[in-house]
């Protein structure tokens, strides 16, 4: 076999990363488009679904690994984060998917998001950002803007909303993107890009809620504000610059990369890798671990 | 008044809780008055953290060790991060050593203040010989307080000889450790080759002045003679022991049972394993993953398991509660994992360096759901060993979250070990898929024994969804309740063997006694000594100690107490949490009581003993109006 037809018989294609399960979601919720996104992310990158570990929260966004032939993990409320960094780390070889909702990401987890990134850990996360608590019917989001009323803030939210590009950018993550599916070029591109980083890499899709969105906030309305960063000229290498832009984060709609760092850090499991180099050969046999406790 | 400071009710605490057995009367043979030759010894010293007592008693069990003495040694601290009172308790003896004891022998107050807030942890009574440093300022003539005189009551100029022959005050421990190989014959050739080894790596001023430290004590002891001597037996030289804690033990455990992954959060007083493990685990091509909190560290232990690790986490309580959302995640997804939970008083920060068996309903009840985890116990600090491995085999066996339930006093609790034949020890590991099984994979198949074939990501043909939420045997999401029915009976059957395992259950003496000792964790080292002093004194008295706590295995329990008229379950916790989860699945005899008193307040053999004898006489007095009809 030469080796273009060796490159040609290893290319994947979009199905094979499709499992049978038909997704829950509402009819025309953005993340049918991010799901798709992914497929052809995935077959753009190449890994056969058995290296891959996709794992999730709760929320309808959560839903997505079960959508696809990768090995999937569908956790607990806001926890995808040390899940996935547990996996990564007893098999670096995986690539490991993190996928979550702004509530998963922001706010019962959010907690997490910040050792992720100060660790770098080798994840590609992507946040499906609805701005609401969907899967539960309409609850009050930590990216809500001030005032929503919702049934949980039936007089209009007091908080001021979470601003989830500066938070990834302020922590010192080395890639943030935002994308919507109303650009599904862009948003395959965005996560393949993100795949790609080696180290934590944070995208915030864009993801109307169909049902309990906001008019001002689903695909039309999306498509007439997003504007592209690339074509603003903006050099993702620019890391105040992309946290001057991320201050927009509700107002205005940027897609494509904020940051992208140009030295990118060694990543944990790199670090961890070392490690073992390091000290390989040091251990005395497993059943001879009790050795150390005789007196001298 | 300051917080701290002696109160009448402490001193009485400290004096008056516990009575002594008369086996350990160093008179009772006339022959030997003049020179008694002791086979058991406790010694408790305290002082303030800067005054080295842990590092003496440490020296000191090393010594004990390495003549062939079997010895404990337990330390308790105040609160405070540096300074404060620290103290520590030693038990020495020429025959194994099944608990830290009650009654001290010797105790050693480098100042007065400190070693009163200890109470009852370091109790004296009227045999006890206390040797006190004279510039603490107490008046001799005030130290028989609320109404114990010790046997005698010795002031030594404790620092001032430190400063005269070390030039520091520092060195008033190893004065402490003269005066104790001087005046009671304890391991001083080893005292001396460990102060050599120890201070050996200083400069050679620093072992120069410890050494004349160390010989000063035993000069002041040869000068000033006891008016009660007495010496501790020589040791029988036997094979070398280990010298080691109930954590150490543990995370050895861990990494011979073939464990490759720690996540965790530091939290007293587990805090040990993780720091093995950090100095360990990398060897081996592990992780230890200092995680952000404990839901995380236990996340990454999930995450790990999923990916084919062998992993565990380690917390106390208050961590345990963090943790529980995901031992729910764990149970459903069926992925095998170990959590230990080193037991502190609580609830809360509680008392965090003091033992307390009060989280094994916790630990029974940590599911939402409806789910069974095992819950194991070790029972002393060499048990830890193997119920460490057994909870990794039971976890990979039964694809399940195991906890095991230590407790401060076994964790903490530095002790002679006899040698571990690793090789003894079975290590199980999960079901993988066969290459047949992975041609059409089901996950979560259901067996006859509800477990199944379990991949892990990287595996060709492995790839399924696990899940928190309800799944078919395939891992796809489902809303079913008949599949939830299905499901929860596969996860749950999966357990019935466990009840099986005798051999997670000590049973001693004879089957028919009528009188029952029940005892778990770090009591069950004082109720394995009560049974020792009940059958020396003619009762009749067997015991029953579960490692294996959950699930119930009512049947051991039932053909246990069918002998059994009375009996104590004998545990450190206010309620009694044993007491009330065995009555929940079995049928107790009217007779059995709980005994049980709220951690850091010591339960000690004696008192396991004398109620015993109380039982015995109960029954016997019942016995006569059954037997007159017949007269």
């Amino acid at each position: 076999m030469t080796s273009v037809a060796a490159a040609v018989a290893e290319q994947h294609l979009p199905k094979e990363y499709q499992s049978d399960l038909k997704p829950i979601w509402c009819p025309g919720c953005g993340d049918f488009g991010v799901l798709s996104a992914i497929y052809r992310a995935l077959a753009a990158i190449g890994r056969p679904p058995h290296e891959i570990a996709f794992v999730s929260g709760i929320g309808c966004s959560s839903r997505i690994p079960g959508y696809t032939t990768a090995y999937g993990f569908n956790t607990v409320h806001g926890r995808a984060l040390p899940i996935a960094q547990g996996i990564k780390l007893a098999n670096p070889s995986l690539l490991v998917l993190v996928a979550g909702g702004d509530g998963d990401g922001f706010s019962i987890g959010g907690g997490h998001v910040a050792h992720a990134i100060r660790r770098n850990a080798d994840l590609t996360y992507l946040v499906m950002d609805n701005q609401i608590y969907g899967l539960t019917k309409g609850q009050l989001s930590p990216t809500s803007p001030r005032g929503l009323k919702t049934v949980t803030s039936s007089f209009g939210s007091l908080e001021a909303p979470v601003n989830p590009l500066l938070y990834v950018l302020g922590y010192g993550a080395g890639f943030v993107a935002q994308g919507t599916p109303a650009d599904m070029v862009g948003l395959e591109q965005i996560i393949r890009e993100a795949i790609r980083f080696p180290g934590f890499a944070f995208v915030n899709v864009q993801s109307p809620c169909v049902t309990f969105g906001e008019p001002d906030a689903q695909l039309k309305v999306h498509k007439l504000k997003m504007q592209s960063l690339s074509k603003l000229g903006h050099n993702p290498a620019d890391r105040l610059r992309a946290m001057d832009l991320a201050q927009a984060y509700g107002t205005e709609l940027y897609t494509g990369i904020f940051y992208r760092t140009p030295e990118p850090s060694p990543t944990y499991e790199e670090l961890v890798h070392a490690r073992h180099e390091e000290l390989r050969g040091a251990a005395r046999p497993r059943e001879r671990i009790l050795d150390q406790f005789r007196p001298e | 008044m300051r917080s701290g400071t002696v109160t009448p009710h402490a001193v009485a605490n400290c004096l008056a809780i516990v009575r002594r057995g008369p086996e350990k009367n160093p008179s009772a043979s006339p022959l030997l008055n003049d020179l008694a030759m002791r086979t058991d010894l406790i010694i408790g010293m305290a002082g303030s953290g800067g005054d080295g007592v842990v590092s003496a008693g440490e020296s000191l069990i090393t010594a004990a060790a390495l003549e062939g003495y079997h010895a404990i040694m337990t330390k308790s601290f105040g609160s405070q991060i540096r300074g404060g009172e620290s103290s520590c308790r030693l038990r020495i003896s020429n025959r194994e050593v099944l608990n830290s004891g009650g009654t001290l022998d010797v105790a050693i107050a480098l100042n007065w203040e400190d070693f009163l807030k200890f109470g009852a942890e370091l109790p004296v009574n009227g045999h006890t010989v206390v040797i006190y440093d004279s510039k603490t300022g107490v008046a001799p003539d005030r130290i028989p307080l609320a109404g114990v005189s010790p046997a005698e009551v010795v002031a030594v100029p404790v620092g001032d000889i430190a400063k005269q022959t070390a030039g520091t005050d520092r060195a008033k421990n190893t004065v402490v450790l003269g005066l104790l190989a001087g005046w009671f014959g304890i391991a001083r050739d080893s005292i001396l080759a460990g102060i050599r080894k120890k201070f050996g790596k200083k400069t050679p001023e620093v072992l120069a002045a410890n050494e004349r430290a160390f010989t000063a004590g035993i000069a002041h002891a040869a000068a000033n003679p006891l008016r009660t001597e007495w010496k501790m037996a020589p040791a029988v030289a036997g094979e070398r022991p280990l010298l080691v804690d109930g954590n150490e033990l543990c995370a050895a455990a861990a990494i011979f049972a073939g464990c490759d992954f720690f996540g965790g959060y530091p939290i007293t007083p587990s805090t040990e394993i993780m720091q093995f493990l950090s100095r360990e685990i990398w060897k081996y091509g592990g992780t230890v993953l200092q995680a952000e909190d404990e839901i995380a560290g236990i996340g990454a232990v999930v995450g790990a398991s999923f990916a084919g690790k062998k992993a565990l986490t380690a917390t106390s309580g208050p961590g345990m509660s963090l943790k529980t959302e995901m031992l729910g995640l764990a149970s459903i997804a069926e992925l095998p994992l170990v959590c230990v939970n080193v037991q502190r008083g609580g609830p809360s920060t509680g008392l965090p360096t003091k033992s307390e068996q009060a989280d094994l309903l916790q630990a029974v009840f940590s599911a939402h759901g409806d789910v069974v985890r095992p819950v194991l116990a070790p029972i002393s600090v060499a048990d830890t060993f193997g119920i460490t491995v057994e909870a990794f085999n039971i976890a990979e066996q039964y694809q399940t979250p195991v906890i095991v339930l230590s407790d401060q006093e076994i964790a903490q609790r530095k002790e002679t070990v006899r040698p571990i034949d690793t090789s003894a020890f079975r290590i199980v590991e999960r079901r993988r898929p066969t290459a047949a099984e992975l041609e059409h994979y089901t996950r979560f198949r259901i067996t006859e024994s509800g477990i199944s074939p379990i991949s892990q990501p990287g595996e060709p043909g492995g790839n399924y969804l696990a899940s928190g939420i309800e799944h078919n045997e395939h891992g796809a999401p489902t809303a079913s309740g008949e599949m939830h029915a299905r499901m929860t009976e596969k996860r749950l059957k999966k357990f019935h063997p466990l009840k099986q395992r005798r051999d997670l259950f000590v049973i001693e003496g004879p089957a028919d006694a009528p009188i029952a000792l029940v005892g778990w964790g770090s009591v069950a080292g004082v109720a394995r000594e009560a049974l020792r002093l009940a059958q020396a004194d003619g009762l009749r008295v067997k015991l029953l100690i579960p490692k294996l706590l959950y699930p119930v295995a009512e049947e051991i329990y039932a053909d246990f107490f069918a002998s059994v008229q009375a009996g104590l379950i004998v545990e450190q916790s206010y309620q009694g949490q044993l007491h009330h989860i065995i009555r929940m699945f079995v049928d107790v005899p009217a007779g059995i009581e709980s005994f049980a008193r709220a951690g850091s307040n010591p339960i000690v053999a004696d008192e396991v003993l004398t109620r015993a004898r109380e039982m015995t006489l109960a029954l016997q007095r019942r016995r006569v109006p059954q037997t007159e009809p017949r007269e």
